[in-house]
């Protein structure tokens, strides 16, 4: 009976999608390796609205965040290439593998078009003393290591701007002391706050505190100053011949077939290019800036080759030396978990099963039960990509209710109804993608 | 004064509250389903909001957050599964009070105080946003260094039955949150060289397991799921009137209104920091809650006041984090760090002239404020209302159908098969954890805060060049370290003298 109600299951929905099929034909998903509400976040979500016009498929974007951007790269790489999952690659594509944290480098991308570019840039609180650029050297370098800076953690992209800044001046790269707090925001506050002196990190991260006034930019390290932001001056109109910021850019996994490519960099060009997109980055902050997949892939090869020398040069080793090693912590949760288990264990001696409150023997058949819970969430994982939600999760609830004595009646018309109802909710009305699977639902 | 009249004929405009309608039924669902966060429904509407006027965009993010914190009580109640982290302190409560028959009054109770809680948060915006926004600038990393350990020991008091085991959830919990990579040292730590483990555990995935899960695997190894009659008849009363919804939560107000007030300034007070949001206002004041009561046995089996504390505490949080964001342009929490986003989009400058220069917008969404926070009354009373019919589905049905949303819930937030397998392998540990008693609350929170309290750790010995003075020296941190001790450490001189005294007792 189950089995049988399986196949009705499967034949269904097989047969609604066999037609041929034109490409895009079913929604897009771009991975950001950021989080929600960061800036890659706000670019990859109003590039996914203006692609879902041009395509007139739905265009969805799912936040694969941690390890620095490592997650949603290797993510994006490692994705079926079928040009229905991009990824907002950003700069750190070219320096995590230098960092030796993955594998996964811009040769792993096929790359589909730049969007956008921003320069790296230096801030001070509003009433610090330096008032240039050049003040700020003088103060490192009467006081080596007695400034303390941040923007993101240590090594990440506006690290390696402060500390080329720092090189291109005739200073070592530690002599500002960076603290590695993850992220431009927390920073900014620490600033603020008077935690450190400097950050580092891109203009329209800033800019709430800087038209604010309560931040200062000594100088941008782009080629020109930035139009929304005249009065910042760049690094080379002070003389310091050194410039440095975030791409970012989209990039299917490397074995996408090419017309497919072609088509998605003809939407990305038209998105870029259009008015929309244009004004919208331009009023929050960032500079819109477009690169075909050619210039892109150079591009990328170029920042590889450069941010990969500069991490490898004798300057920027023991940057990551500290006090405190990573198992610091770790240890010391080791050490107080043994010793509240101990006394766990002590305080049970003393009173063993005082309220007699030991749980009622499980009837037969409960093992199974609980197994089965667990096999069938294992085989959804094994399966779903392959099959998709619809099919892998409308097979398995129906097995599981009807094993927990769900009348077939009942059982089969809320499978038919909730599961699809359910992909629905999510992944159109919601926008939050689920597996979709080789027959497209 | 004068402000009020064209800021209240903007508020009227038809396509306004079109809006706000729109985002409180969006947010209900979003909220009321484990997994989403309100963070994520609010960054999934930013491309719509290019295309309305600068206040309707920000009345649709205000209605959003408000609808989805408070509806995210309602999963809880219903499968024990926090529809957003923020209800992870009080979710027990809300479902053993659902279980015993009174699911709707005890989010009557719930929906009520987010209304309450949001409101006194909007009063404190409207009246000392000034003044209060330089409580965000004064936390340098050791502050928020001793506000986790406050919020910790929080987990450890509220913990029901024994501290100890509370302290070996926490514990558990803080150990999880060191594996991956370690973002202060750029460093792996307990991946075992898989590319998965990068990522860490993450927090959602854990409590829809720890919470959701764990609870589905220890229904249907009960005797009771054989049974034909599965739907228990004592946990369904046949009508329920809007006075069965909100009269609890009347009488509960009418009985401690200082209990409430006092929660709702904990909630604002934490959203205002940048460093910590809604669900660590509900842990601490949910905390402060029980050391107040005369009924602290009641807190995790059932505490209409805990719940009515914490889900105060929330919701003001929420406005709380406007204060920072509209005269700082600091984010309170990653709501409002969105937020600015679609101001800058919308050429709106944060900071302290935004009351003077654009006076008229800041005073209408003020009062967009004020009507979010009413609008989930009626619109948390339908989604009650709504789904409460699920309280009937048989026990027999609705299992599966939690498995099959502890799924989805899992994979929604960051498209990952890893996080599936994690839910199901916390669902495990919360069932193990549970028949011990142990309580999987602080596990969740040990598993939010770990990664901040080691980094502000290593951030402030760092900045201080290896001395841990840093820690006292300055004012505020010194307060905040001492309370926080002080948490930690008066339960543990109770329990001791308890335990001394009982000895003695023995003796005798």
């Amino acid at each position: 009976m189950t089995r049988l109600a399986a196949l009705a299951v499967a034949l269904a929905l097989g047969s609604a999608c066999a037609a041929p099929r034109r490409f895009p034909d079913a929604p897009i998903l771009i991975v950001c390796p950021w989080a929600a509400g960061g800036g890659t976040d706000r670019v990859a979500r109003q590039m996914a609205a203006l692609l879902e016009q041009d395509l007139g498929v739905p265009v969805n974007v799912v936040n694969a965040t941690g390890g620095e951007g490592v997650t949603g790269h290797s993510r994006g790489a490692l994705a079926r290439p079928d040009g229905y999952t991009l990824t907002l690659l950003t700069i750190e594509i070219a320096t995590l593998h230098w960092r030796g944290m993955t594998s996964i480098s811009p040769g792993d991308f096929a790359p589909v078009g730049l969007v956008n570019r921003d320069a790296a840039a230096i801030f001070v609180r509003a009433d610090a003393p330096w008032r240039t650029l050049r003040d700020l050297e003088e103060a490192v370098r009467r006081a080596p290591r007695r400034l303390r800076a941040s923007g993101t953690a240590t090594a990440g992209i506006w690290h390696l701007a402060l500390a080329g800044w720092l090189s291109s001046v005739g200073l070592g790269p530690t002599d500002v002391i960076w603290v590695s707090i993850a992220g431009s925001a927390p920073s900014l506050q620490e600033l603020l706050a008077g935690g450190i002196d400097v950050v580092s990190c891109s203009l329209p991260e800033a800019q709430a505190l800087l038209s604010a006034g309560r931040i200062r930019s000594l100088g941008v390290m782009a080629d020109a100053r930035v139009p929304q932001f005249p009065d910042v001056p760049t690094l080379k109109e002070q003389g310091v011949d050194w410039t440095l910021g975030t791409l970012r850019g989209l990039g299917a996994p490397k074995d996408t077939p090419p017309e497919r490519v072609q088509l998605l960099a003809a939407a990305v060009r038209r998105v870029v290019e259009g008015d929309g997109y244009r004004s919208a980055m331009l009023q929050a902050g960032f500079t819109p800036a477009y690169e075909d997949p050619r210039r892109l892939a150079s591009t990328l090869a170029e920042a590889d080759r450069r941010l990969g020398g500069l991490l490898r040069s004798e300057a920027f080793r023991g940057l990551g030396a500290r006090r405190l090693g990573p198992m610091f912590f770790p240890a010391v949760l080791l050490g107080a978990l043994a010793l509240v288990s101990l006394a766990l264990v002590a305080a049970a001696r003393r009173a063993p099963a005082r309220d007699g409150a030991a749980p009622a023997a499980a009837p037969p058949g409960a093992g199974w039960r609980f197994a089965e819970v667990l096999v069938g969430i294992a085989l959804y994982v094994a399966l779903a990509e392959t099959f998709g939600f619809v099919v892998t999760a409308g097979v398995l609830l129906l097995a599981h209710l009807v094993r927990l004595r769900t009348h077939p009646r009942v059982a089969l018309p809320l499978v038919f109804v909730l599961v699809p109802a359910s992909y629905h909710l999510f992944a159109v009305v919601l926008r939050v993608p689920l597996p979709r699977g080789l027959v497209g639902w | 004064m004068d402000a009020l009249g064209p800021a209240l004929s903007q508020v009227l405009d038809p396509t306004l509250l079109a809006v706000i309608v729109g985002a409180a039924l969006y947010g209900t669902l979003f909220g009321s389903i484990p997994g989403l966060s309100a963070t994520m429904a609010v960054a999934l509407i930013v491309p719509l909001t290019y295309f309305l006027s600068p206040l309707a965009a920000l009345a649709a993010v205000v209605t959003l957050e408000a609808c989805a914190i408070s509806a995210g009580d309602i999963p809880s109640a219903l499968v024990r599964i926090p529809g957003t982290p923020a209800s992870a302190a009080y979710a027990d409560d809300l479902y053993q009070l659902a279980q015993r028959g009174q699911y709707h009054r005890a989010l009557g109770v719930s929906i009520t105080f987010s209304a309450i809680g949001g409101l006194f948060g909007v009063a404190v915006l409207v009246l000392f946003a000034r003044p209060f926004a330089s409580i965000a600038t004064w936390f340098t990393v050791a502050e928020y260094f001793w506000l986790y350990v406050l919020g910790l020991g929080c987990a450890v008091v509220v913990s029901r039955g024994s501290a100890l085991k509370g302290a070996f959830a926490l514990l558990l919990g803080l150990l999880f949150s060191t594996v991956g990579l370690s973002p202060v040292h750029t460093a792996a730590r307990f991946t075992f060289g898989r590319p998965e483990l990068y990522q860490g555990i993450s927090f959602i995935p854990a409590m829809v397991g720890l919470f959701g899960l764990s609870e589905v695997l220890r229904n249907v190894r009960s005797p009771w799921i054989d049974a034909a009659t599965a739907v228990r008849p004592d946990v369904v009363s046949a009508r329920q009137s809007i006075g069965a919804v909100f009269g609890g939560a009347l009488g509960l107000l009418v009985r401690r209104p200082w209990a409430s007030l006092q929660a709702s300034a904990i909630g604002t007070l934490i959203g205002i920091l940048p460093g910590a949001g809604a669900d660590i206002a509900a842990w601490v004041s949910y905390g402060v809650s029980k050391r107040g009561s005369k009924t602290p046995d009641e807190y995790g089996r059932g505490s209409m006041e805990g719940l009515a504390d914490a889900g105060a505490a929330n919701n003001s949080a929420l406005a709380g984090a406007w204060v920072p964001a509209l005269t700082l342009g600091i984010p309170g929490d990653s709501i409002t760090a969105i937020v600015l986003g679609i101001m800058m989009m919308k050429n709106l400058q944060p900071g302290p002239e935004i009351f003077d220069k654009q006076g008229a917008l800041v005073h209408s969404l003020f009062l967009v404020f004020f009507l979010a926070n009413l609008v989930l009354l009626p619109t948390g009373y339908l989604a009650i209302r709504a789904s409460g019919l699920l309280m009937r589905v048989p026990r027999h049905t609705l299992l599966p159908v939690v498995v099959l949303f502890c799924v989805m819930g899992s994979y929604a937030i960051g498209g990952s098969y890893f996080d599936v397998g994690l839910m199901a392998a916390m669902g495990l540990l919360g069932f193990v954890l549970e028949r011990g008693g142990v309580p999987v609350g602080p596990v969740v929170l040990g598993i939010i805060l770990g990664g901040p309290l080691e980094e502000r750790f290593v951030q402030a010995m760092t900045a201080s060049g290896g001395s841990p003075w840093v820690f006292f020296a300055r004012p505020s941190a010194a307060v905040l370290g001492v309370a926080a001790a002080s948490v930690w450490l008066l339960p543990a001189m109770g329990a001791w003298r308890a335990h001394r005294r009982s000895r003695r007792g023995d003796v005798v």
